[in-house]
């Protein structure tokens, strides 16, 4: 069932990577034009090969392209779009550019600027899930001063009120950043004044908030959508307590382990918090799953989210057309309603794996470069959004992440099953990636047993030592290639070096790397 | 069957040295290893660069003939060390039989120029002078087997 007329005749897509794609396709689907925006970095990826329109924004570096707001509404103003979806990360949660595409005219696919302004505050946002009477993680709703030594004293005595171990996290962010954590009072000091210049460094605003920590603790969200009658409805939640210094890494949903009445009661909280900020369009509420049971209240994501998939798979559900009809108004579809309606008593169950660039052998650290092998994974229940591809660089400038592989499956075993066969199925060479991560948390017992928190990746992953159980059959490879010679399958890069290997196959080789060492040696 | 060093080139540390006649064990799930050929260019000639993914980790590696790394890296420390402390030792890099001799003691030679050659496995190897120099001694003949890592010219 789709609607006859297309919610906009064009639509500006302010992203790139997988996120663009998936929003251009949606485009597409819905008989919508799609204008793609592009820094120098991006000039041939796939989004902007998608698109109906392409229009360069600016240099490399997010500041001087994605992030500029008179450039992208610029574009949206020269190629006549209607609507500017913004994806995640990047503008999405400004309110000043949600505002300044308004004021052009142009219809922003997201929450009102004033929605923004007052739920995208984490602390202005706790106030008002205290009205309503969902609880929130004990802590400081007003920010703490950091730029008053003389204020310190009161701070130190509201954080023994609070109690330690406790967290500043940044007002204005998300994603660890601007986040430290304090055992005891004599390192809160330090931790204020470091917590505070990173959000001011990532965000522009460093106003930084108390809150206890909770652990060991499940990250547990709903999605929720809403129409412009002020309707809020939630349509399923996720669990994403597989993190990494705050960064999700696995996604699932249904979360695991709750009752029909716990998810219904987890759905109202959502619904009565996006309410009471008069959300429009699609969000996330963001919960923190205690070992009680009991669920507090974190934030609020006013825009798209990584992990909207998993949602859709279990929803049947298309958000990204949801979002495009409800901004142009249309009311909460019946498709939207009846998967509502189903949320408490979810049918199956869908995981998503994030592929990124980094090395998990190496504290994930980032690794950019060019893939020069690159097979997905495919089949039932098989989804793979990603914006990269054969002999794609993955650009030093953005987020890592390279391709989100999705699985749906009736049950969460069977999830997990097809989860596994899909990550065996995957070959990424040129950069490292999380796979051998991915590959390692499907084959745990505590994983499939539904065991998940946000500390299970410090307290399960070795990532040396995984690497090092792969070094003899690496090693052994690599020997063989040398006496069969290399096979330069699926390779785009320079080609394959004049070895002796591929010059003469079998015994021959040895005498011309000896010939090679003669004419050099010694050096 | 000849002995094959690999080395991480992230590291420079030697991951294994294997006989590629053996039977490659398994890895821990049996998963496959893909074999491309490196990115990169060898750090030194007779040096394979591979990179290897294998359960999705990655390897760059480069693999070369055990005997002939262990002698490099002699060789390396040798040609290092006449820099500053004279005599350079000119060792057989190759087991085999000297099939000529070009230079005879006192002799004044320069970089590159023909010392001796030695046959093996039907190939005729040269092996020429790392530095100018002058022939302090010529250890060996024509018709005398050599084996690898012998020495056969001192030159000062």
């Amino acid at each position: 069932m789709t609607s006859a007329d297309p919610p906009f005749g064009r639509v500006l897509v302010a992203n790139r990577g997988e996120i663009a794609v998936r929003i251009i396709r949606a485009c597409h689907e819905l008989g919508m034009e799609s204008v793609a925006v592009y820094s120098d970095a991006d000039r041939d990826a796939r989004h902007v090969q998608l698109a109906d329109i392409a229009v360069r924004l600016g240099p490399a570096p997010a500041s001087e392209s994605y992030l500029r707001i008179d450039a992208v509404v610029d574009a949206a103003r020269s190629t006549g779009a209607e609507a500017i979806h913004p994806g995640y990360g990047f503008l999405s949660e400004r309110s000043a550019f949600a505002r300044a595409v308004e004021e052009a005219g142009i219809v922003f696919v997201g929450p009102p600027p004033g929605v923004i302004d007052a739920i995208g505050d984490k602390a202005r946002a706790r106030a008002v899930a205290r009205s309503v009477g969902v609880e929130t993680v004990p802590g400081s709703i007003e920010p703490v001063r950091t730029d008053r030594p003389d204020l310190l004293d009161a701070i130190v005595v509201e954080a023994g009120r609070i109690g330690f171990p406790l967290l500043v996290k940044a007002a204005a962010g998300g994603g660890g950043r601007g986040m430290r954590r304090v055992a005891s009072a004599a390192e809160l000091p330090a931790a204020l004044a470091a917590g505070s210049a990173e959000a001011a460094s990532a965000f522009g605003d460093g106003t930084v908030y108390l809150e206890r920590e909770i652990r060991p603790a499940r990250h547990v969200e709903v999605q929720l959508l809403g129409d412009t009658t002020g309707r809020i409805i939630a349509i399923g939640e996720r669990d994403c307590s597989l993190q990494r210094r705050h960064q999700k890494l696995i996604e699932e949903a249904p979360a695991p382990g709750l009752s029909a009445d716990s998810r219904r009661a987890l759905h109202a909280m959502a619904v009565r918090l996006g309410e009471a900020s008069g959300l429009r369009n699609a969000a996330t509420a963001e919960f923190l799953g205690a070992p009680d049971g009991m669920f507090y209240f974190l934030e609020v994501n006013t825009r798209l989210q990584v992990e909207h998939g998993v949602t859709e798979l279990v929803a049947g559900l298309d958000i990204v057309h949801e979002q495009f009809r409800l901004a142009a108004g249309a009311p909460l579809s019946a498709a939207a309603l009846a998967a509502a309606d189903r949320a408490s008593e979810p049918d199956g169950h869908a995981i998503e794996v994030r592929l990124s660039a980094e090395d998990p052998s190496r504290d994930f650290a980032p690794t950019p470069g060019r893939i020069r092998r690159w097979i997905m994974p495919a089949g039932p229940g098989v989804r793979i959004d990603t914006g990269m591809g054969l002999g794609d660089r993955v650009p030093p400038e953005y987020d890592n992440l390279v391709a989100k592989i999705l699985v749906h499956a009736p049950d969460r075993d069977g999830a997990i099953d097809r989860l596994r066969g899909a990550l065996d199925e995957t070959e990424i060479a040129g950069i490292q990636t999380t796979l051998p991560f991915d590959r390692f948390v499907v084959r745990h017992a505590g994983f499939r047993a539904g065991d998940l928190s946000t500390d299970w990746v410090a307290d399960q992953w070795d990532g040396p030592a995984e690497r090092g159980r792969y070094a003899g059959a690496a090693a052994k490879a690599a020997a063989r290639a040398l006496v069969d010679g290399v096979p330069a399958l699926g390779d785009p890069g320079p080609s394959v070096p004049e070895r002796p290997a591929q010059a003469a196959p079998g015994d021959g080789w040895g005498a011309a790397a000896r010939a090679d060492a003669i004419d050099r040696w010694p050096r | 069957m000849t002995r094959l060093r690999v080395t991480d080139r992230s590291t420079g540390e030697t991951l294994a040295e294997v006989d590629p006649g053996d039977r490659v064990a398994p890895a821990p799930h049996g998963e496959r290893a893909v074999v491309l050929a490196g990115a990169a260019p060898p750090t030194a000639r007779g040096r394979l660069p591979v990179e290897v993914v294998v359960a999705g980790w990655r390897f760059e590696l480069e693999v070369e003939d055990a005997d002939l790394a262990a002698l490099r890296e002699r060789a390396t420390a040798g040609g290092a060390a006449a820099i500053h402390h004279g005599p350079t030792e000119v060792r057989a890099i190759i087991p085999g039989r000297v099939v000529s001799v070009a230079v005879t003691p006192g002799d004044a030679v320069v970089a590159g120029q023909r010392l001796l050659a030695v046959e093996a496995m039907k190939m005729e190897n040269e092996l020429r002078a790392p530095r100018d120099g002058t022939v302090e001694r010529v250890a060996v003949a024509v018709g005398e087997t050599v084996e690898l890592g012998d020495p056969l010219v001192l030159l000062r």
